[in-house]
């Protein structure tokens, strides 16, 4: 009597988000894949993002870098099925988004954590409760989320501050709870548009720290931002927008070198 | 858990839009007891043809020495005349018309007159030769009554054919009006309704739209999002609609059952078991009405 069988079919970490059918075929596929992907807003401006072509494997940390109005913001949005490319196609773990049909959007979301420049805490509650919301309104189970939340305010180092509320905590620590609610529900990607934006330096590089952590754990991290300090720091892959294309895309610390085309 | 949860959301929804939520109850409340009562006045009239329709007969009043129609010239009924008339009914050619007759003289006619009106002062002033003497024919069919109009209207001694049911049908219509009036004015009532409804919604949406955008971002689904603000407003407008069922169900049962049943006591009215019918169908319009302004809201204004 064999097992393997068994085995093969059990979801792993590793298992992918959607069924291997799918996938590209014929291609190792990447965490996020954009092939020559355009998108206009508005016919008469010029377009948000113009023909870009990049990809981000698994477990990598990528910055996203470049002025405002350069696309950071559109990118992010088109990954998560917000908006949809006017031209060229988004993969997210294999599977072209724009040809989602409605109803599976939430499931791909749930794939990818998201973090934003202003927190976005529920102002009613509790550190606790504001990551607990992120796993009830999935249909976790009270005992799983009892299990969970707490290993997860761990990892962002909150520890002990269960029972604040958001206002009574430093910018630092509220970006720390947004990340906990990212993270919760153990998504392989977590996106942050931003998220030292409102926070001072040192402030920053402790959030910086957790994000690494993240990124050790084994998720995809893709950060936008226009903090040199920061970027110069960490050495990880840079990819730099201007005016909705791509200009610069550098491997620091010598993991890769250039990404093909 | 998982609609616990749901439940949990709705219900804090309702408390932060409780003022919104009791305005929906109440016009769903108004609205819908219309629609009861215009329900009510359709079971009444439907009671009432079936209580009168097998008592309504067709009156053949025989000419008097007050009458004053043109065929009645010729003085009062003769009893050659009255015969006839006697004869024709017991004829083969009305008999498929004619299931049953009976001769009311002038004395019992004076008698059923004063019973009548025992309470009011004509009682006594009206003598029995000014009333007059009938045929009280019951037809097989209550509609045929036109043929039976044609075959003795012009014999001689016959004053007037009267269908009794053209009076009854009188009331009918009145009460058909009433209860249009009742349906026109919930039809209204219902659209502002509805249009509240879908207010509320969109309130309820918009004062919540940080915890589903939250919901949006770590990838609740679509039920998850829009089940508590559709409950909202389902259960607003239930809530309406069992007012609206117990004031239905009061006015069948005390107004109509034990006042009016006791006011006209030979008539048959309907009481509060006939309009524990209608509850269901409140509660379904309610419950539908809800449903549907909230989805087309949240369709709209909770892109998920």
């Amino acid at each position: 009597m064999t097992t393997v069988g068994k085995v093969g079919t059990e979801t792993s970490p590793t298992q992918p988000l959607v069924p291997r059918d799918d996938r590209v075929q014929g291609q190792v596929w990447n965490m996020i894949r954009f092939e020559q992907v355009s998108k206009v807003y508005d016919r008469r401006s010029r377009p948000a993002l113009h023909d870009v072509t990049v990809e981000f494997e698994r477990g990598e940390f990528v910055f996203l870098v470049g002025a405002s109005g350069s696309g950071k913001s559109t990118f992010i949005r088109l990954m998560l099925r917000e908006e949809r490319a006017s031209s060229g196609t988004v993969y997210v773990v294999g599977r072209n988004v724009a040809r989602l049909p409605s109803w599976r959007v939430p499931k791909l979301r749930r794939g990818i954590g998201v973090v934003f420049q202003d927190f976005r805490l529920l102002p009613n509650k509790t550190v606790y409760a504001n990551v607990a919301f992120a796993m009830q309104v999935l249909g976790k189970g009270r005992a799983q989320i009892r299990q969970t939340v707490p290993e997860v305010l761990e990892t962002v180092g909150l520890e002990g501050k269960e029972k604040r509320m958001p206002h009574e905590l430093s910018g630092g620590e509220q970006q720390r709870v947004a990340i906990a609610r990212a993270i919760v529900n153990r998504p392989e990607i977590l996106l942050a548009d931003e998220p030292t934006g409102n926070l001072d330096p040192e402030t920053s590089l402790g959030i910086m720290a957790v994000l690494d952590k993240i990124n050790q754990n084994g998720t995809t991290v893709v950060m936008a931002t226009h903090d040199d300090d920061i970027v110069n720091q960490m050495r990880r892959r840079v990819v730099e927008l201007h005016a909705g294309g791509i200009v610069r895309d550098e491997t620091g610390g010598g993991y890769r070198t250039e990404v093909q085309a | 858990m998982r609609f616990a949860f749901v439940l949990g959301e709705t219900f804090s929804g309702i408390r932060r839009n409780l003022s919104m939520v009791i305005s929906v109850v109440l016009v769903t409340f108004i609205s819908l007891t219309f629609v009861g009562a215009a329900g009510l006045l359709q079971q009444q009239i439907t009671q009432m043809k079936g209580y009168w329709y097998d008592r309504v007969e067709v009156a053949i009043f025989l000419c008097t020495d007050t009458s004053t129609t043109t065929s009645c010239a010729a003085g009062p009924v003769t009893d050659s005349q009255r015969q006839a008339v006697q004869d024709l009914l017991e004829s083969p050619t009305a008999a498929p018309y004619v299931k049953s007759f009976d001769y009311e003289s002038q004395d019992q006619a004076l008698e059923i007159f004063q019973e009548q009106f025992k309470n009011s002062a004509m009682a006594g002033t009206v003598t029995a030769d000014q009333l007059p003497e009938s045929f009280r024919v019951a037809l097989v069919d209550p509609e045929q009554y036109e043929v039976v109009n044609e075959l003795f209207s012009s014999m001689p001694g016959v004053e007037i054919v009267s269908d009794q049911r053209e009076l009854l049908e009188q009331i009918f219509s009145l009460m058909n009006m009433a209860s249009v009036i009742a349906v026109s004015v919930a039809v209204v009532m219902l659209v502002c309704a509805v249009l509240l409804i879908a207010t509320t919604i969109r309130l309820s949406a918009f004062s919540r739209r940080r915890e589903t955008g939250i919901m949006r971002l770590v990838g609740a689904s679509k039920t998850m999002i829009q089940l508590p603000f559709l409950l909202e407003g389902v259960i607003a407008a239930l809530a309406g609609a069992l007012l609206a069922s117990a004031t239905t169900w009061a006015v069948a049962e005390f107004f109509i059952g034990d006042w009016l049943t006791g006011q006209y006591p030979g008539t048959g009215f309907i009481g509060g078991g006939d309009a524990l019918i209608l509850v269901p169908l409140l509660l379904l319009v309610a419950v539908l009405l809800a449903a549907l302004s909230s989805i087309l809201t949240l369709r709209r204004y909770l892109k998920v």
